[in-house]
């Protein structure tokens, strides 16, 4: 027993030590070391980048994690001003600011934003980057294996072909998916208007019943592993399988296509504003961002980063693509009433009705 | 004949059973050595994502909350919890049924329900989310469980000890600490346990009382999911199997010579 007695109190002494000591670096060391609360998607900075950013402004940042971005919606209305630097997706920066959580940014303290490529400084969601700057961005387009799929795609419609059936991914997603069929009738991604939408999901249904699967979470495994042979996919996800899988090819459909960004934003009341927008304004700068997202993967919204990225990543043909085909992207944007709407037909389309 | 058939059936049977509990645990500490960035296909040994789990400052920071917040919360509510299944165990008071059944009552109900309401009630008080918030949730969901494990314990203990104790002019504090609290020793150590085991696996009430600084492993592997679970996931759960099976091992070793240990010990 006195040895489990000791085993315990040694494991309770030991947490004690591990909080107390992170309580102690933030507050007593003489510099005072200020701390940034970032919230955001998983491992979306290159480590490194953080290191630096630590370095140069001598901050700490802890760095937590969401996984949609409703949960980050929930814990801002909790009690938001904990943190310090968020990153809600496009919507959720028409939702937030529409509740006003969001602080207005200061534009003077933010000079690096000016190198972001122009289509993406004005997003319809925040035309004039009054709350937000665009982060990550990627565009939903059609993947394949050049192994079996023979003719090369150049319209939505390629993933009707009754050649792929059971060989099709769609994302698990709603707007996603009904967007898409709006676009391949030459609509909106964002109609309301039900005869149009139901155009959308009925063609939908004709091709529902032969998708391998709805996923978002797996689908980079799925076509890895060459079980899909065709899909929509983010051009993010669409690289990283290119790197894993040189068989596969991306485009973007020539009826145009979805459009999404994660962006920076500063939660209403932050405790750290000034250290949030040195952050903010550091990760524009062009070495670090080239450094950034080489290891991200994901497209580089910075004009001037092009130089300090590696050849490799400039002549990525996937992020070639999706940079090519940004102006033919649509935000999504809310629609309000409608989303019952959207809600009963994706019902629908997933249980086969 | 029939025997040896029936007993060939009864061990394909009891491996059918081994396999499908261990099965995927082996597939997970399999995939820590893939080459691979994604859990897809297999495309060679390494272990580099060992060194790269112990250079990855994110996943080691969550498993230092986690275990902090795991150790804080099952020695504080073994402490509440022991105090209050003594208390429940042995005075006579009013409303003691309705007061038993009200300790049940944060096991019965869904843990998102008690999340939520956990977060509301922090964010009516201006408790702010962080660990001391996610501590309080833990203590608040372990504490039924340890004091129904060691009230069970004491009901199957008997008072003719503990009078037999005081006969002898041991005054109510030696009573406790010489008489009782040895006997009720294993109860409190599995309420511990258990304490430990539900603090450190917790998702969802984490996942409503987290708050800077406070992101556990759990919630960190959860979102992890977007971006695609590195292996450096696979090689941290297989070193938490090990040090599980180790940690049983050792509990096995430590209970196994309780006869040579424990006159030593006094």
């Amino acid at each position: 027993m006195k040895k489990l007695f000791i085993l315990l109190s040694a494991l309770l002494v030991l947490a004690v030590a591990g909080c107390g000591g992170g309580d102690s670096k933030q507050s007593s060391s003489g510099g005072e070391p200020q701390v940034l609360n970032l919230y955001s998607w998983a491992d979306n900075f290159d480590p490194a980048v953080i290191e630096k950013f630590e370095k140069t402004y001598n901050c700490r940042v802890n760095y937590d994690v969401f996984a949609n971005n409703e949960e980050l919606l929930a814990k801002i209305q909790a009690g938001g001003a904990l943190y310090d630097v968020i990153q809600p997706s496009d919507y959720m920066v028409t939702t937030m600011r529409k509740l006003d959580l969001l602080e207005e940014l200061d534009k003077k303290a933010l000079p690096n934003t000016q190198n972001l490529v122009a289509d993406l400084r004005s997003p319809s969601f925040d035309p004039e980057s009054k709350h937000s700057v665009v982060y990550a961005w990627g565009i939903t387009g059609i993947i394949y294996n050049k192994k079996y799929v023979k003719e090369v795609p150049t319209d939505w419609s390629a993933l009707w072909k009754p050649e792929y059936r059971g060989r099709v991914i769609l994302l698990n997603d709603n707007r996603e998916v009904i967007g898409m069929a709006l676009k391949k009738h030459g609509r909106s991604n964002n109609s309301t208007d039900p005869a149009a939408v139901k155009e959308a999901v009925d063609d939908l249904k004709q091709l529902a019943p032969h998708v391998l699967a709805f996923d978002t979470d797996t689908i980079k495994q799925k076509f890895i592993a060459e079980e899909a042979w065709i899909g929509t996919i983010w051009s993010g996800d669409a690289s990283f399988v290119y790197k894993e899988n040189k068989d596969v090819a991306f485009l973007v459909p020539k009826e145009g296509t979805t459009i999404w960004a994660d962006t920076l934003a500063i939660p209403k009341g932050a405790k750290h504003k000034e250290l949030a927008h040195k952050f903010i304004n550091f990760l524009y700068d062009p070495k670090i961002s080239a450094q950034n997202y080489e290891y991200i993967g994901y497209s580089d919204p910075n004009e001037k980063a092009v130089p300090y990225h590696s050849k490799e990543y400039n002549d990525d043909p996937i992020l070639k693509v999706g940079a090519a085909a940004i102006a033919s992207g649509e935000w999504l944007t809310d629609i309000g009433p409608a989303l019952p709407m959207y809600d009963r037909y994706w019902t629908e389309l997933k249980t086969g009705k | 004949m029939p025997k040896t058939w029936r007993n060939h059936a009864l061990l394909a049977y009891a491996l059918a059973i081994l396999a499908f509990l261990y099965l995927p645990l082996m597939i997970l500490a399999l995939y820590s050595f893939n080459e691979s960035r994604i859990n897809a296909v297999w495309s060679g040994f390494t272990v580099n994502w060992y060194a790269s789990l112990f250079n990855n400052r994110r996943v080691l920071e969550a498993l230092t909350n986690s275990l902090a917040v795991a150790c804080i919360s099952t020695v504080i509510s073994t402490v509440l919890g022991t105090t209050g299944a003594m208390a429940l165990n042995r005075y006579k008071y009013r409303f003691k049924a309705a007061i038993n059944g009200l300790l049940y009552l944060p096991i019965l109900i869904p843990e998102i329900v008690m999340g939520l309401s956990l977060l509301v009630l922090f964010s009516q008080t201006a408790i702010p989310l962080g660990k001391v918030s996610l501590i309080l949730a833990h203590i608040t969901f372990c504490v039924s469980f340890v004091v129904i494990t060691v009230n069970s314990r004491l009901e199957g203990m008997e008072a003719e000890l503990e009078a037999a104790a005081a006969d002898l002019y041991a005054t109510p504090l030696q009573t406790f600490r010489y008489v009782t609290l040895p006997l009720a020793m294993p109860g409190i150590i599995a309420g511990a346990l258990i304490a430990f085991t539900l603090s450190i696996d917790d998702f969802v009430i984490s996942f409503f009382v987290a708050g800077p600084n406070s992101t556990t492993l759990p919630l960190y592997i959860y979102a992890m999911v977007k971006r695609g679970i590195s292996p450096e996931i696979n090689a941290l759960s297989t070193l938490m199997m090990l040090t599980t099976v180790l940690l049983i091992i050792l509990a096995h070793l430590l209970q196994g010579s309780p006869k040579k240990a424990s006159p030593a010990d006094e």
